[in-house]
C-alpha cells in the first residue's frame, strides 16, 4: 500500500488532534473556568475559618435543623403544586378550545416577570392572610408555576398530532393517550421545569424574609447581618449549596433518555381541541382564575398604591435607579456571555477540559444568590480594590446565571447543522474561520435572546445585590425591597411597577411559541 | 485536473466497520459512479475522501500526492475538494452570491474582491442562476439550491468534485434535467468528480467508470457497459439491473448445459454444478417453434410498465413437478395472455458462475 521509500507529504497531521480544543479556547476557557471556581473556593476559604465548637454548635442545634427541615418542605410543596397547576393550565390551553387562545396564552406567561419579592409586597398589602409558612407557599407557587407553563407549553406542541392520531385508532381513550403517549414525551421537560422551580424557592431571599418564613437563604442573611459571623453564615450557605446540588443530581437521575423521533418538518401541530361546552366553561374559568390571581390583582394593587401614594414621586431618583440597574445588569449579561461562549465550546468538545467545564457550570448552577454574594464579599474583603464596586455586583450576575447563559449558547450552538460546518471546512475554511463565519452568525439569535433574558433576571436579583452593591447605590429590586421590608408599600409602588413592565418583555417575546427556541434557559 | 487513488482504506465507527480494505483508482478527468445499497458505505468514502472521517488504516492520495494514510491525514480545509451533500448545505444566512464566494477568500486562495465577483458571477452564470446572485437560499427551489451548491464547489476550483446523492431530494422529472446538466457541467470542466448513488439508471447513464460497493468493499469497477454485460456474481449483476439465474452445468470442453441451452449429450460425470445469470431482455418469446430449437414455457404473470412489458415465465424443469422461473422483458404492446403457451430463446452471453448464490 505505501512505498517504504515513498516520502511523506510535510503537511499531513495527526487525525486525532482535531479534536483537541486551540490554545486559544484552552485559555478562554481556563480563565472562565477561574470565573467558576471563585465564589465556591471563597465560600469554603470562609466556612474554614469558623472553629470547630462553634460549628458543631450551629450544625447540630435543634434551631438549624428546623431551618433545613422548612427550607425543604418548602421547596418539595412549591415545587408539587406548581407542577399540578402549571401542567393543568398549560394541557387546557393547549387542548381546549378557547376563545382568544392566544391572548390568553401571553397572559398566563406575564406573571413570569413579577419577582417573588413583589408578590409577597402585594400578599401583605392585601392582609388577607399573616405571614408565614402558609402564606409564602402560596406566593412562591405562584411565582413559580409561569415555569411550568412554559416547559409544558412548548413540550406539547413538539408532540406529533399523527401519534395520537395513531394512538387514538388502536383504542386509547384520552386517560390512556395522556399516560402512555403524551407524558412519556413531556417527562423530560415536567422534571427540568420542577427542578428550576425547586431551586428558585430554594435561593429565594425576598419573598420568605418579607413573609418571615425562616429558611436557608434568611437565616444566613440574618446571620451574615445580625452578628456579622461570616464564618457561620458560610457553613449555612454551603448547606443551602449542597441541597441545591443534591436536587440537580436527583433531576440528572430521574431524567431518562430523550425522545428524538421527531425529525419530519411537516409536523402537524394544529391539533383536535375538546370542544364541549362543559369543558370549555371549566377550562376557562380556571385560566381567566389563574391569571386575575397571579396579574391582575398584584398589578392593579401596585397601580393603585402608585396613584394613592402620599409622598410626591422622587423622579430623577427613579431615573437614576432604573439607569443604575440597566447598566450593572447589562454587564453582568455581557460578562455571562463571554464566560459562557468558552465554556460551552469546551463542553461540547468532549475533551476532559470540557467535562471539567460542565462540573463547574453544574456547581454554579446550584449556587443561591445569597451564597453567591457571600462568597464574593469575602473575596472582596481580601481585594479591597474591587469591593463595592459595579464590576463585582456584575461579576455575581455573571456567575449567577452562568448554568443558564452556557445552556442556552450550547443548545444554540448545536443546533446549527453539523453539515454546514463541514461543508465551510471542505470550502477551505478552518475551525477559528468556520466558527466565526457559519456557527457563530447562525447561533446569535439564540444567543442575544439568551443575553436579553439575563440581562433581565439580573435587574430582578435581589439577595446578591443587598450584600455586594456599593454603597448609595440602589437598584429597582432593593428599592423595592427596603421599602416593603419596613410596610412602606407606596414607595416601593412605582420601582415595582417599572420592573414589572421591563420584565414582562422577555416574557411576552417567549411566549410566542415561535419564539420558543429553548428550554433550558428560562429566564427568572 | 487530479488522479484519485484510494488504497485499502478502511474505516469504523466504534466496533462497527463502515469501509473495510477498499481501493479504487479513478483517473484524471473521469466521473465515476458508486453504486451501492443503502448503509454499504458509500457516503462515508466520500467523507473520508473530503477529510471529514479519518480512516484507521489505508492511504488516500490525490494525484499520487498522500493526503491521508494511516492516521496522518490533510485536514479538509487543505484538501481543496468540492463536496456536494445530499442536501445542497447552502449556509440560510449568506446570499446565493455571498454562498458562492464562501471559499474564494480563505488561506492560499486570498484573491482580490474584483476578481472574487467575478468568480462568483461567472459561477452563477454556468448553473444559468446570475439572477438569483441577492437571493436567500430559503427563497430558492430545490433544483436550485442544487446548482447553487454546485457553483460554490466549483467556484474553488477543486481537485476532485465528490457528490453524496446531490438529486435524490428532486422531484423525479426535475431530477432527470438537474442531475443531466450538472453531470454535463462536470464533464465540460474535465473535473474529477466521483458520485455517490442508489439509482442504477443514473449511475449507468452518466459516469464514466461504475464501482460497485458492498459491504464497505468496492466488488467491482468498470466502464458501465462492462459492469452490466460481466457481473461477477449475481449480487452484483442484480446492482446494475434485473436478473434471472437458473442453474447450470459447465462441461470439461467448457460448454454449458441448462434448461436453455439442451446439448445432445445430456451429461458428462466431469461437468461442474454451477448457474447462468440472465438479462430479461436477452430471452426473445416466440409464437410457435420454428426449427424446433426454442423451449416451451408458460406465461405466468405480465407486469405492464408503458414503454415495455416484464413477462414472467415458467419452464419445465428436469423432474416433472419442477418449474422454473424466468423473466422476459419486451417491447411495445403485449399480447400475451395468463397461461398461455409461449416458446422462448436465449439471445445473448453465456455469463456462468460456479456456485449458485442462494441469495435470492
Amino acid at each position: 500500500m505505501l512505498d517504504t521509500n515513498e516520502k511523506l507529504p510535510r503537511n499531513l497531521r495527526e487525525s486525532n488532534r482535531d479534536n483537541r480544543p486551540s490554545t486559544l479556547l484552552l485559555l478562554a476557557g481556563v480563565v472562565a473556568l477561574a470565573f467558576v471556581a471563585l465564589p465556591i473556593f471563597y465560600l469554603f476559604r470562609l466556612a474554614k475559618r469558623s472553629d470547630v465548637e462553634t460549628l458543631t454548635l450551629l450544625i447540630f442545634r435543634a434551631k438549624t435543623a428546623e431551618i433545613i427541615f422548612t427550607t425543604i418542605s418548602l421547596a418539595t410543596l412549591v415545587s408539587l403544586f406548581a407542577t399540578v397547576l402549571g401542567l393543568t393550565l398549560a394541557w387546557t390551553l393547549h387542548n381546549v378550545k378557547i376563545p382568544r387562545n392566544n391572548l390568553f396564552r401571553a397572559l398566563v406567561m406575564i406573571p413570569i416577570a413579577i419577582p417573588s419579592y413583589i408578590y409577597a409586597y402585594c400578599w401583605l398589602s392585601l392582609e388577607a392572610l399573616p405571614r408565614g409558612y402558609f402564606s409564602a407557599l402560596i406566593v412562591l407557587t405562584l411565582a413559580t408555576t409561569p415555569y411550568i407553563i412554559l416547559a409544558t407549553f412548548s413540550a406539547f406542541s413538539r408532540i406529533d398530532l399523527a401519534q395520537l392520531e395513531v394512538a387514538q385508532t388502536l383504542g386509547d381513550n384520552p386517560l390512556r393517550l395522556f399516560t402512555r403517549v403524551i407524558f412519556p414525551q413531556i417527562r423530560n421537560t415536567i422534571l427540568a421545569g420542577s427542578l428550576l422551580v425547586t431551586l428558585y424557592v430554594l435561593s429565594d431571599f425576598g419573598a420568605v424574609s418579607l413573609l418571615g418564613v425562616d429558611t436557608l437563604t434568611r437565616a444566613i442573611q440574618n446571620t451574615y447581618q445580625g452578628s456579622y459571623d461570616r464564618s457561620s453564615a458560610a457553613v449555612l450557605a454551603i448547606i443551602l449549596l449542597i441541597l441545591s446540588a443534591l436536587v440537580i443530581f436527583r433531576e440528572n437521575l430521574w431524567r431518562n433518555e430523550s425522545y428524538h423521533t421527531i425529525t419530519s418538518s411537516s409536523i402537524t401541530k394544529a391539533g383536535k381541541k375538546y370542544t364541549q361546552r362543559r369543558v370549555r366553561i371549566l377550562a376557562s374559568t380556571l385560566i381567566v382564575a389563574y391569571i386575575l390571581v397571579a396579574l391582575l390583582l398584584p398589578m392593579s394593587l401596585l397601580i393603585q398604591r402608585f396613584v394613592t401614594r402620599e409622598r410626591a414621586l422622587d423622579l430623577s431618583n427613579l431615573f437614576n435607579v432604573t439607569s443604575s440597574t440597566i447598566v450593572v445588569s447589562a454587564i453582568g449579561a455581557v460578562l455571562a456571555i463571554a464566560i459562557s461562549i468558552p465554556l460551552a465550546l469546551l463542553s461540547l468538545t468532549g475533551s476532559r477540559l470540557g467535562k471539567f467545564a460542565e462540573w463547574g457550570v453544574f456547581l454554579v448552577h446550584a449556587l443561591p444568590g445569597i451564597v453567591m454574594g457571600l462568597a464574593l464579599v469575602s473575596f472582596g474583603a481580601q481585594f479591597s480594590f474591587i469591593y463595592q464596586t459595579l464590576i463585582l455586583l456584575a461579576i455575581a450576575y455573571s456567575i449567577l446565571f452562568l448554568a443558564r447563559s452556557v445552556g442556552f449558547i450550547s443548545s444554540s450552538i448545536s443546533r446549527v447543522p453539523k453539515n454546514l460546518e463541514e461543508i465551510s471546512s471542505t470550502l477551505g475554511k478552518n475551525k477559528r474561520e468556520t466558527f466565526f463565519r457559519v456557527t457563530l452568525p447562525l447561533a446569535l439569535p439564540g444567543i442575544l435572546s439568551g443575553a436579553l433574558l439575563i440581562f433581565l433576571s439580573a435587574m430582578k436579583e435581589l439577595p446578591a445585590t443587598l450584600m455586594l452593591r456599593p454603597t448609595g447605590f440602589e437598584t429597582l429590586a432593593t428599592e423595592i425591597w427596603s421599602s416593603a421590608n419596613i410596610f412602606r408599600f407606596s414607595e416601593a409602588a412605582p420601582y415595582a411597577l417599572l420592573l414589572v413592565i421591563f420584565a414582562a418583555i422577555p416574557a411576552f417575546l417567549i411566549s410566542r411559541p415561535d419564539r420558543q427556541n429553548s428550554n433550558r434557559g428560562e429566564i427568572s | 485536473m487530479t488522479s484519485l487513488e484510494l488504497s485499502e482504506l478502511s474505516v469504523t465507527f466504534g466496533s462497527t466497520p463502515a469501509l473495510s480494505s477498499l481501493s479504487l483508482n479513478v483517473k484524471s478527468g473521469d466521473f465515476a459512479a458508486i453504486l451501492g445499497p443503502s448503509g454499504c458505505g458509500k457516503t462515508t468514502l466520500l467523507r473520508a475522501i473530503a477529510g471529514l472521517v479519518t480512516p484507521n488504516s489505508g492511504a488516500i492520495r490525490f494525484d499520487k500526492k498522500l493526503v491521508s494514510v494511516s492516521s496522518l491525514v490533510l485536514p479538509a480545509h487543505k484538501r481543496n475538494v468540492g463536496y456536494l451533500p445530499q442536501e445542497a448545505g447552502l449556509f440560510p444566512h449568506l446570499t446565493v452570491g455571498e454562498n458562492v464566494g464562501f471559499g474564494l477568500s480563505a488561506g492560499s486562495r486570498k484573491i482580490k474582491n474584483s476578481e472574487r465577483n467575478e468568480r462568483i458571477r461567472e459561477m452563477l452564470d454556468l448553473v444559468g442562476l446570475i439572477k438569483l446572485i441577492d437571493r436567500k437560499p430559503h427563497q430558492l427551489s430545490g433544483g436550485q439550491q442544487t446548482r447553487v451548491a454546485l457553483a460554490r464547489a466549483l467556484a474553488i476550483q477543486p481537485a476532485i468534485v465528490l457528490l453524496d446523492e446531490p438529486f435524490s431530494n428532486l422531484d423525479y422529472a426535475l431530477r432527470v434535467d438537474v442531475s443531466e446538466e450538472v453531470i454535463a457541467l462536470l464533464k465540460k470542466s474535465k473535473t474529477t468528480s466521483l458520485m455517490v448513488t442508489h439509482d442504477r439508471e443514473e449511475a449507468l447513464v452518466s459516469a464514466d467508470i461504475i464501482a460497485l460497493m458492498s459491504h464497505g468493499t468496492i466488488v467491482q469497477s468498470g466502464t458501465p457497459q462492462s459492469i452490466y454485460m460481466g457481473p461477477q456474481s449475481a449480487e452484483m449483476a442484480q446492482s446494475t439491473g434485473d436478473i434471472v439465474q437458473i442453474s447450470a452445468q459447465r462441461r470439461p470442453d467448457g460448454t454449458v448445459v441448462s434448461v436453455l441451452h439442451p446439448q445432445p449429450a445430456q451429461f458428462d460425470a466431469r461437468s461442474e454444478l454451477g448457474a447462468l445469470l440472465i438479462r430479461p431482455e436477452e430471452i426473445r418469446i416466440h409464437d410457435t417453434d420454428k426449427n424446433g430449437s426454442y423451449q416451451r414455457a408458460t406465461v405466468s404473470r405480465v407486469k405492464y410498465y408503458g414503454h415495455d412489458a416484464m413477462v414472467e415465465l415458467s419452464l419445465p424443469g428436469v423432474g416433472s413437478s419442477e418449474q422454473i422461473p424466468l423473466l422476459a422483458r419486451v417491447a411495445g404492446p403485449v399480447e400475451y395472455a395468463v397461461g398461455e403457451t409461449v416458446y422462448i430463446e436465449h439471445h445473448g452471453p453465456i455469463r456462468w458462475v460456479s456456485k449458485k448464490v442462494t441469495d435470492r
